[in-house]
């Protein structure tokens, strides 16, 4: 009865697990043109509602198909049906997509994408982003229609779940690229970023990145230095806005500069150390020993490793990121397996949730059965029970009702086990 | 009935120092919302307890050993409430909130049983006295405890240990225990002078000779000392951390001095 009344769920797709970035690629969909391929996909026959999921580590169509008898030998149900949309849309050869296609039924396509939007399926597990363009797309599709009742709340509550894993779960909250490891780190020792100096010794895009970063947190404040001035100042210029003060220094001048910075973040191609400990020792007494935290991102290495032992100094090479970066990536699988156990149950509520709701429709339709039998019987006596007085009249309208209750109650308990059964792939 | 309420606030400490480990370390907010209510709901019974214990024995200020420590728990409790609310920390709870466990435990399930008659105990400024530098303590501890926290973080981020645990951060940490210490610096001056001024008026001049007074006036010239210190010589991590302990020990040599002074202990004016 579910299947009948509810439509099958699909979901067909590939990702950065089972295609090459050669065949996503080729099916990769712009946002611009995520809307037109959604109503594309809409107007397959066959297909009641649907959604496009494409990121530059999957394309996803999620389905939900007609599921009458007649429509299975007409209508794309099938894993091939699907294909010749891409096909069709993509003009790419089935044979080049098939090999990397992977298809989910009900159950599993609804597991499947809980674990999208969790994150579990991403390329970095964690990743914030992918819940993000799950919900564009599902913008999308609503604007034009392809998503209604079922997928409505089957994707309302894939984003409940998605919420719920990552507040339940650690699953988001370390860093695992080494620029956010550095930020991290910075607030670890400053606590907000708000109003601290950065400076930049030397360039690099990393470096950069870096700073963006900081900058992003709050860092109001970035000194720039290079052995050639014009390139800091150009560093410097590329910096600058409104909420941003910026300055190149000059290289002369940079242990004068440097007790000004909060974080320095060092990446020059010199053959030696630029900071060695004694010059730890003499930033600290001149910032009144508030501490100094160097990102040291240069190989070889620009900061003395023997000046973390300065109080006050925190040194993090391009080795000592990494290794926080991994160690967090290592966190996070350990909070994937918790992530999965939410999921399964998650699955299992909205199945019974569902089943629950395919079965209301027939016990309606019983329960208004039998109240017609009831009236019918109760109005063929009328004549009889017209001298009764109200109080009797009253006693007897509830001695059906109650009789009517109890008749159909195994029936009622009967429909509910079959929708079960009907539902359950193991039946 | 106050013991009760207090049993059930000492009940509720217990819960909250439990529930506040995964918390703080592993930074699960989970715990953290179980950890604050509870100690939000035994501050407030051990509040109405306090109110009742001192009502049903006629004064206003805690006398006896037992009380004065329950009022201590009390205000570290708050002490906890409010870093909590202004920086959203709550690491230093694994240190407060056993002790405010601890501090409660013993009143709760024996309580003293000394009394006092002596009138001046019945007076709004003794009690101010008594409350201004239990509040001076609190903040000391405080102080004390932000200033560990500092070292551990120090030393977790110096070993560049790849899975930190979620402690407060190191200028967060600094700024708890500098602010604590400027907070508690007018409450003792102010309940010092207090204390003073009635001893001047009820004993004489005779009162200052005791070594427990004298002692207590060395605590508040040790006090402004570190103080002095930490905000012009910008004293962090293990150094700030040995002299808010040598600081804290004089506080505890104060307090201990209480129980051998003659004329200033619990049940003395």
């Amino acid at each position: 009865m579910s299947q009948a009344t509810q439509g099958r769920l699909v979901l067909l797709g590939i990702n950065h697990n089972t295609a090459p970035i050669e065949v996503r690629e080729r099916l990769a969909i712009p946002s611009t043109r995520l809307a037109d391929a959604t109503r594309s996909l809409l107007h397959q026959p066959g297909i009641r509602e649907g959604l496009i999921l494409s990121t530059c580590n999957r394309v996803e169509l999620l389905t939900l198909q007609d599921d009458t008898g007649e429509a299975a030998n007409t209508q794309p149900q099938t894993k091939a049906d699907l294909l010749r949309f891409l096909h069709e849309y993509f003009s790419v050869p089935p044979n080049d997509i098939q090999p990397h296609l992977y298809e989910f039924r009900e159950r599993e396509a609804v597991r499947h994408l809980f674990r999208v939007a969790s994150s579990l399926d991403s390329m970095v597990v964690g990743e914030p982003q992918i819940l993000g363009q799950v919900k564009e797309s599902y913008t999308i599709a609503r604007e034009v229609g392809a998503v209604s009742t079922h997928l409505e709340s089957l994707l309302q509550r894939t984003f409940t779940v998605a919420k719920k894993i990552r507040s339940e779960t650690q699953i988001g909250s370390s860093s695992v690229s080494i620029a956010s490891v550095a930020v991290d780190l910075a607030r670890k020792i400053f606590g907000s970023l708000q109003g601290k100096t950065v400076l930049l010794v030397g360039a690099g895009k990393m470096s950069e990145l870096a700073a963006r970063h900081l900058i992003h947190q709050g860092a109001a404040s970035i000194l720039v230095t290079n052995r050639t001035h014009s390139r800091a100042e150009k560093i410097a210029a590329d910096f600058a806005s409104s909420a941003v003060h910026t300055e190149a220094i000059l290289f002369d001048d940079l242990y004068a500069q440097a007790p000004r910075a909060d974080i320095v973040i060092s990446s020059t191609g010199a053959p030696q150390k630029i900071f060695s400990p004694s010059h730890g020792q003499h930033f600290l007494h001149a910032r009144r020993n508030r501490p100094m935290f160097f990102i040291d991102i240069a190989v070889p290495r620009d900061v003395d490793p023997r000046m973390n032992e300065v109080e006050g100094c925190f040194v993090y090479d391009i080795d000592d990121l990494q290794q926080v970066a991994a160690a967090n990536l290592a966190d996070r699988s350990r909070e994937a397996a918790a992530a999965e156990t939410i999921v399964s149950r998650e699955v299992e509520k909205y199945h019974e949730r569902l089943q629950s709701r395919d079965a209301v429709p027939a016990i309606k339709a019983l329960q208004q059965q039998a109240e017609e039998l009831r009236q019918a019987e109760l109005a063929r006596s009328q004549s009889k029970l017209a001298s009764l007085t109200p109080e009797q009249q009253a006693a007897v309208d509830a001695l059906t009702r109650s009789l009517t209750a109890k008749l159909i109650h195994p029936q009622l308990v009967a429909l509910r086990r079959r929708v079960e059964d009907n539902t359950d792939p193991q039946k | 009935m106050s013991l009760l309420w207090l049993r059930v606030a000492v009940l509720l400490y217990g819960i909250a120092a439990l529930a506040v480990l995964p918390a703080a370390l592993y930074d699960r907010p989970r715990w953290r919302h179980i950890a604050i209510p509870a100690t939000i709901a035994a501050v407030l019974f051990h509040f109405v307890s306090l109110a009742e214990m001192l009502s049903a024995a006629h004064h206003r200020l805690p006398v006896d050993t037992h009380e004065t420590q329950t009022l201590l728990g009390l205000l570290l409790a708050l002490a906890f409430l409010v870093v909590y609310w202004r920086y959203k920390t709550v690491s230093l709870g694994i240190f407060i909130l056993p002790i405010c466990f601890l501090l409660g435990l013993l009143p709760a399930f024996h309580p003293g049983q000394e009394s006092t008659t002596f009138p001046i105990l019945h007076t709004g400024w003794i009690f101010l006295h008594v409350a201004l530098l239990l509040a001076a303590y609190a903040a000391l501890l405080l102080s004390l405890l932000a200033s560990l926290l500092y070292l551990v973080q120090e030393r977790r981020l110096k070993q560049k240990s790849p899975t930190l645990p979620s402690l407060p951060p190191l200028e967060t940490a600094d700024q708890i225990a500098l602010k604590a210490l400027l907070f508690g610096l007018p409450c003792m001056t102010a309940g010092l002078l207090i204390g003073s001024l009635i001893a001047q008026a009820t004993v004489g001049i005779s009162y200052f000779r005791d070594p427990k007074i004298l002692l207590a006036f060395a605590m508040w010239l040790v006090y402004i000392a570190m103080i002095y210190i930490r905000r012009h010589a910008g004293l962090r991590g293990r150094r700030a951390v040995y002299l808010s302990s040598f600081v804290f020990f004089v506080v505890l040599a104060v307090w201990a001095a209480n129980q051998f002074s003659d004329v200033h202990r619990f049940n003395a004016p």
